[in-house]
């Protein structure tokens, strides 16, 4: 044996030997090695420092139950993982790997003061001690804390790598591909189900990798399975979570074993749903708690086994075992076989089986039983430990480099907990098993229960001489949980585990206490003289091991995160240099500054041209809605605050939309085509609620009328055009329809065509000004825009984007939806109640109208503010009050709504909701800014052409 | 229509290929969504069988919902307005666009995003479904091919979706 | 991700093509205006928690677009029945 890499075994390539680094070491491993069989192969046994307390540890495990060895890897910029574990991190060339929780190095640790200070650490320790005062925990404990304690540093930088997402869906799924996994693989693979099988290791096999007679019959299953067209193998495959109706999601892992990063995705994620799945997850093996038994060098029994079979990596040069099991006998005769040194066995048992004695006889190994290990020496590394004997405490010390633990095992049966699954507790194996499915599901193999790893006694701790309260026997690893942790809880007086594990953490770390569930329990039991089943039993939660946040958001990232809708003239506003707004999902120009202007030169520019010729936009966004049946009168009547039946065809109106609370939810203008047929606009980001909230109380309240619903916002493409111009840079574009004032009057729609295209064409206006807006099949939107650009040179045609519009509006006192009102805001409030049918019976929200809270006097009211300085433009959003004097905190009445420069009148205007503000014309009000209080007089709305004679030209 | 105005569509006219997969744009269909109680109601209207199941297609009509059809043809067709009648008929063809996947890996592309079982989804069958988060009709028109309708301001986004799942 | 089962369409389908709409059976009083502040509070407001079985409205919104009903356990999110929309409360 050179160094700790044994001469022959192990599934290791040992004709590819691969470099990487650690810590900022160079080491040598093969192609296959994980980042752990790879380091201790070196000699390493250090491998971090614990959470809390900064204690030394090395690596305990071989699987992904791995609680100390969490290490970071970094693939350069914005490619750094933290938190991995050493044991499932497969080595290749070029990883660049970093312990973690240390400063300024692994071995000479500044936090390890921690450690020796480790009797001023006892449970709730953080919560007893850092609570008062109240600021200091912010300021002081919390970074200080967080800087000494903790995993490994988050990311800083964006992740450049991809990642995939998936749906998938079979027959039967098969989670964990050991022994008992392919199993059930082979059995159902003659069927036609579709199969899908998955493993978190590099290989199939599970427990069989390490076991090399097993290895034939391996190679043959996975062929069989291999070449089988209706079973799916996902290796490298994390089944993280199980979720109802058998939906599991998994993450396979794609690249990061591969020396080079790719463009390919790094990450897959499977949304699995199965109409069977059968878990085979196998069991963990439990540590035994005793003093020192986190020392680097002593580990589970079953992970020196596969270190050596599997990895071919000697685990020390002298072993010791301490065992309540059969299995870690079998574990250290199979180490002995490979070459690795066993200096003796503990058993804590009077008595077992003469064939485990006759065997260790047989390789010469001492055998202790009825023996404790109750110290271990060596800080950095196992030098030797302390026996003694259960009854006389007489003992010895042994000298060895490694201590291997064996106290049975745990079935994993986490999924199956997230299933909802009930449990069972077996006394003889000292751990739950699976009991009732709540899912189409069942467990096979060791997490069943069903294993062939022998007997042996649950201890909850090994038997000391020593004062307990001076030891420190671990039980959660990775939160640095010990047995008197556990203790002191319950002198404490909680009784229920979820309280114990809360207030000592024990089992809350990333592993969620995988190796320390069980231990916890039973030491908790033994403290509180109870059974097992009368403490409860804690919960496991997705996900079953750490994913990346990659890998959970899958390709939604990036321009893939959320979809930006735009409209069909939305290239050419990004062409000609248009700010761009998010409204809803909808990217909308907001204004289009020419060369030097800000926006407030280029809105002020934008709202003159409306004013004063012509100005173009796009409404494409509107959400719109065709109604048609021969009840559309009557359902719309019913939905709407105003009357429909009368309207002419050919006519608009605007429509006012109340929830059943009478408060305003949207409005829009609509219009009638036909007696059956009417053409809705709602609000841009009213539009799938409106359609949602109208299918509503047409499927369930009216299911008798006939009439039905289509969105058709995408159907049109809409341009506004606005201003005294309008109708003479239209009227030779469109035919079919008479444009003049008399035969398509304000607030009317006609159909015909525009430069050769179908159009419906409203006569309406946002803007006060003689304007139209023209629907046309979407597809020719931009077309028919350009046309109109074209045609309106010689108007000096403008375009303009979503601000100038809110101040065009709000100079004519339109209010918006959702800006202007909250959802509290009844028709009454924003002065809207001209657009309320008294005489109508009823109408969504108008019992409301009666509610006590509603006709109350006080309510907030939608008014109109004017500055006494006309240069001061109000902030959005500030709060209003009647007298600046009173004192600190003021009563707010109200608040400002809309403000804004209105360039046509020269001086700010705004909205605003004040309390009784319809009372209150004429008088002033004060509204505390930065730096300034500001007083404003309360007006009506409406600024500008209050008799509307710029409309009806 | 007018052929001095060009249509603006929101992905590209030339069609995405990778391996096993190809992505493309259909031509311009004239849409219209057909509602009645019955599909019989809509038989007298139109002269013209209409599938009586949900999800089933006939004739250029798939059956979305218990009242709603979703009517497709490359024709200019005049269609009837169904005025007076308990009908609805309305013009919705340009409200989608049509991707077209076709190519041994087009369910598994389709699946990427979409999560129904479209290994038990069969030839000819319709629905209405979502892919991630956004709503769109899919259309198995065989084994290998499958139309996609989709609003056309997500257009532009299933279309980078859809190459982007392709590509890998 | 669950699946529920759409009366409709006659079959399971999964609970992203689903928006959940409140309770269900709350019809709206045939004539408002005689509603009593109280009665029209209730109606409006008032809504049932049960832990357990609880009657609720969903929709196959991006499916067939209908509005339905269902019993669901709100301790184990099971789906007991689904139903069409006025058909008796079950
Ligand atoms: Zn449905």
């Amino acid at each position: 044996m050179s160094g700790y890499r044994l001469e022959n075994g192990g599934r290791i390539d040992r004709n590819r030997p691969v470099e990487f680094r650690f810590d900022g070491h160079s080491y040598q491993g093969f192609a296959g090695d994980t980042l752990a069989s790879a380091l201790l192969a070196n000699g390493v046994s250090l491998f971090g420092r614990s959470f809390k307390y900064h204690r030394p540890r090395g690596i305990m495990a071989a699987g992904s139950e791995e609680p100390n060895a969490l290490i970071s890897v970094d693939r350069g910029a914005g490619r750094f993982t933290p938190n991995l574990r050493a044991t499932s991190v497969e080595i290749h060339a070029g990883l660049n790997a970093f312990s973690q929780n240390r400063w300024p190095s692994l071995k000479r640790d500044f936090g390890a003061i921690n450690d020796r200070l480790g009797m001023f650490f006892p449970a709730g320790f953080y919560n007893k001690t850092f609570m008062w005062p109240r600021s200091f925990w912010e300021k002081l404990y919390e970074p200080a804390i967080r800087k000494m304690a903790g995993l490994g540093d988050a990311p800083t930088q964006e992740d450049p790598d991809i990642y995939a997402s998936t749906y998938a869906h079979c027959d039967l799924l098969i989670v964990g591909a050991g022994p008992a996994g392919i199993d059930a693989a082979l059995e159902a693979m003659g069927s036609n189900k579709r199969i899908i099988l998955i493993d978190e290791q590099d290989e199939l096999g599970g427990g069989a990798l390490a076991d090399p007679a097993l290895w034939p019959w391996l190679e043959r299953s996975r062929k069989a399975l291999t070449d089988a067209s209706n079973v799916t193998i996902l290796t490298r495959t994390t089944a993280f979570g199980y979720y109802h109706d058998n939906f599991i999601g998994a993450v396979q892992r794609l690249t990061d074993h591969m020396p080079d990063n790719s463009d390919s995705p790094r990450e897959k994620l499977w949304r699995v749903r199965a109409g069977e799945v059968v878990l085979a997850q196998g069991a963990i093996e439990r540590p035994l708690v005793f003093d020192g038994n986190d020392t680097p060098g002593v580990m589970l029994s079953s992970a020196a086994k596969v270190f050596a079979n599997r990895y071919g990596a000697a685990v020390g040069k002298s072993v010791a075992l301490m065992t309540a099991h059969d299995s870690g006998w079998h574990d250290v005769f199979a180490l002995a076989k490979a070459g690795v040194g066993i200096k003796a066995i503990i058993d804590v048992r009077t008595e077992v089986s003469s064939a485990l004695l006759d065997e260790a006889n047989r390789l010469g190994i001492n055998v202790h039983l009825n023996h404790s290990v109750t110290g271990v020496n060596g800080r950095h590394r196992v030098t030797s430990i302390q026996i003694c004997n259960n009854d006389d405490y007489l003992g010895a010390r042994i000298d060895c480099d490694t201590l291997l633990m064996a106290g049975g095992w745990t079935p994993s049966v986490h999924l199956w907990s997230h299933s909802k699954g009930s449990l069972a507790w077996r006394d003889e194996i000292g751990a739950y098993v699976p009991d009732q499915p709540n899912e189409n599901v069942r467990c096979v193999g060791a997490c069943s229960g069903g294993w062939d790893f022998g007997s042996g006694v649950i201890v909850d701790m090994l038997p000391t001489p020593k004062d307990q309260s001076r030891i420190k026997a671990f039980v959660d690893f990775q939160n640095d949980v010990t047995a008197k942790d556990i203790k002191l809880a319950v002198r404490e007086g909680f009784r229920s585990i979820e309280h114990i594990k809360r207030y000592t953490t024990n089992g809350m770390a990333t592993d969620q206490g995988k190796t320390s569930n069980l231990n916890g329990l039973q030491i908790a039991s033994t403290a509180l003289a109870k059974p097992v089943t009368d403490i409860g039993l804690t919960s496991f939660r997705p996900p079953y091991t750490p994913q990346t946040f990659g890998a959970l958001a899958g390709h939604a990232k990036g321009a893939l995160f959320q979809p930006t809708r735009t409209t069909n003239i939305d290239g050419w506003a990004a062409e000609n240099g248009a700010v761009f707004e998010l409204v809803a999902q909808w990217r909308r120009a907001r204004y289009f500054p020419k060369m030097g202007e800000d926006m407030h030169a280029a809105v002020n520019r934008e709202c003159v041209a409306v004013r004063s010729s012509v100005g173009i936009f796009d409404a494409s966004t509107l959400g719109k809605i065709e109604v048609v049946g021969p009840d559309a009168a009557e359902f719309l009547n019913r939905m709407y605050t105003n009357p429909w039946k009368a309207l002419e065809p050919g006519r608009c109106r605007y429509g006012l939309l109340l929830k059943e609370d009478g408060f305003i939810t949207d409005d829009g203008v609509s219009a009638r085509l036909a007696p059956d047929r009417f053409h809705l606009t709602t609000t841009t980001g009213g539009a799938a609620r409106v359609l949602n909230m109208m299918e509503d109380y047409l499927q369930t309240e009216w299911p008798d009328l006939d009439v039905w619903l289509t969105s058709t916002t995408e159907q049109y493409a809409v341009i506004a055009l606005q201003g005294p111009n309008a109708r003479k840079l239209l009227e030779p574009l469109v035919e079919g329809i008479d444009l003049s004032a008399d035969a398509f009057p304000h607030m009317a729609i006609r159909e015909g065509t525009i430069c050769g295209i179908p159009t419906r064409l409203f006569r309406v206006s946002f803007t006060g000004e003689l304007g139209f807006e023209i629907n046309v099949p979407t597809a020719y939107g931009r077309a028919v825009w350009e046309q109109l650009m074209a045609e309106g040179a010689k108007f000096d045609i403008t375009p303009y984007g979503t601000e100038a519009m809110h101040v065009l509006r709000a100079e004519k006192g339109f209010i918006i939806v959702g800006q202007d009102t909250d959802g509290t805001i009844t028709p009454f409030d924003a002065g809207l109640d001209w657009a309320v049918g008294k005489k109508k019976p009823d109408f969504v929200g108008k019992r409301s109208m009666a509610r006590p809270d509603i006709v109350a006097p006080g309510r907030k009211q939608l008014v109109g503010l004017l500055t006494d300085d006309p240069n001061v433009v109000l902030e959005e959003g500030a709060q209003i009050v009647a007298d600046p004097r009173q004192p600190i905190p003021m009563t707010m009445i109200g608040h400002v709504t809309s403000s804004y420069w209105s360039e046509t009148l020269g001086r700010s205007i705004a909205f605003a909701l004040v309390a009784g503000g319809h009372e209150m014309m004429g008088g002033t009000l004060h509204i505390p800014m930065p730096g300034k209080t500001h007083e404003a007089k309360v007006s009506g709305m409406v600024f500008y052409d209050a008799e509307g004679a710029r409309l009806h030209v | 229509m007018s052929d001095a105005l060009f249509r603006n569509e929101p992905v590209s006219s030339t069609p995405y290929v990778a391996d096993g997969v190809s992505i493309s744009l259909a031509a311009p269909l004239k849409r219209y969504s057909l509602r009645a109680r019955t599909a019989e109601a809509l038989e007298t209207v139109l002269n013209v069988k209409v599938p009586q199941k949900i999800g089933a297609t006939e004739g250029g009509i798939a059956c979305l919902g218990p009242d709603e059809w979703l009517l497709r043809t490359p024709a200019e067709a005049a269609m009837p307005t169904g005025a007076g009648l308990p009908v609805a008929i309305t013009d919705i063809s340009e409200r989608s666009i049509c991707l077209v996947l076709e190519g041994p890996r087009a369910a598994e592309l389709l699946m990427t995003g979409c999560p129904l079982d479209l290994d038990n989804f069969a030839v000819g069958r319709a629905t209405r479904t979502i892919y991630e988060t956004v709503e769109i009709i899919i259309i198995r028109e065989g084994a290998d091919r499958f139309h996609v309708e989709v609003w056309r301001s997500f257009a532009a986004w299933l279309w980078t979706a859809f190459t982007a799942a392709a590509s890998h | 991700m669950i699946l529920i089962h759409c009366p409709y369409c006659d079959e399971k389908r999964p609970e992203i093509e689903f928006a959940n709409a409140g309770q269900a059976h709350v019809a709206r009083p045939l004539d408002p205006s005689s509603q009593s502040d109280e009665e029209w509070e209730a109606y409006l407001f008032i809504r049932a928690n049960p832990r357990g079985r609880h009657h609720e409205r969903w929709r196959h919104v991006h499916g067939c677009g209908r509005f339905f009903n269902a019993v669901r356990d709100t301790v184990t999110d099971k789906f007991e029945t689904t139903y069409k929309a006025g058909e008796p409360r079950r």
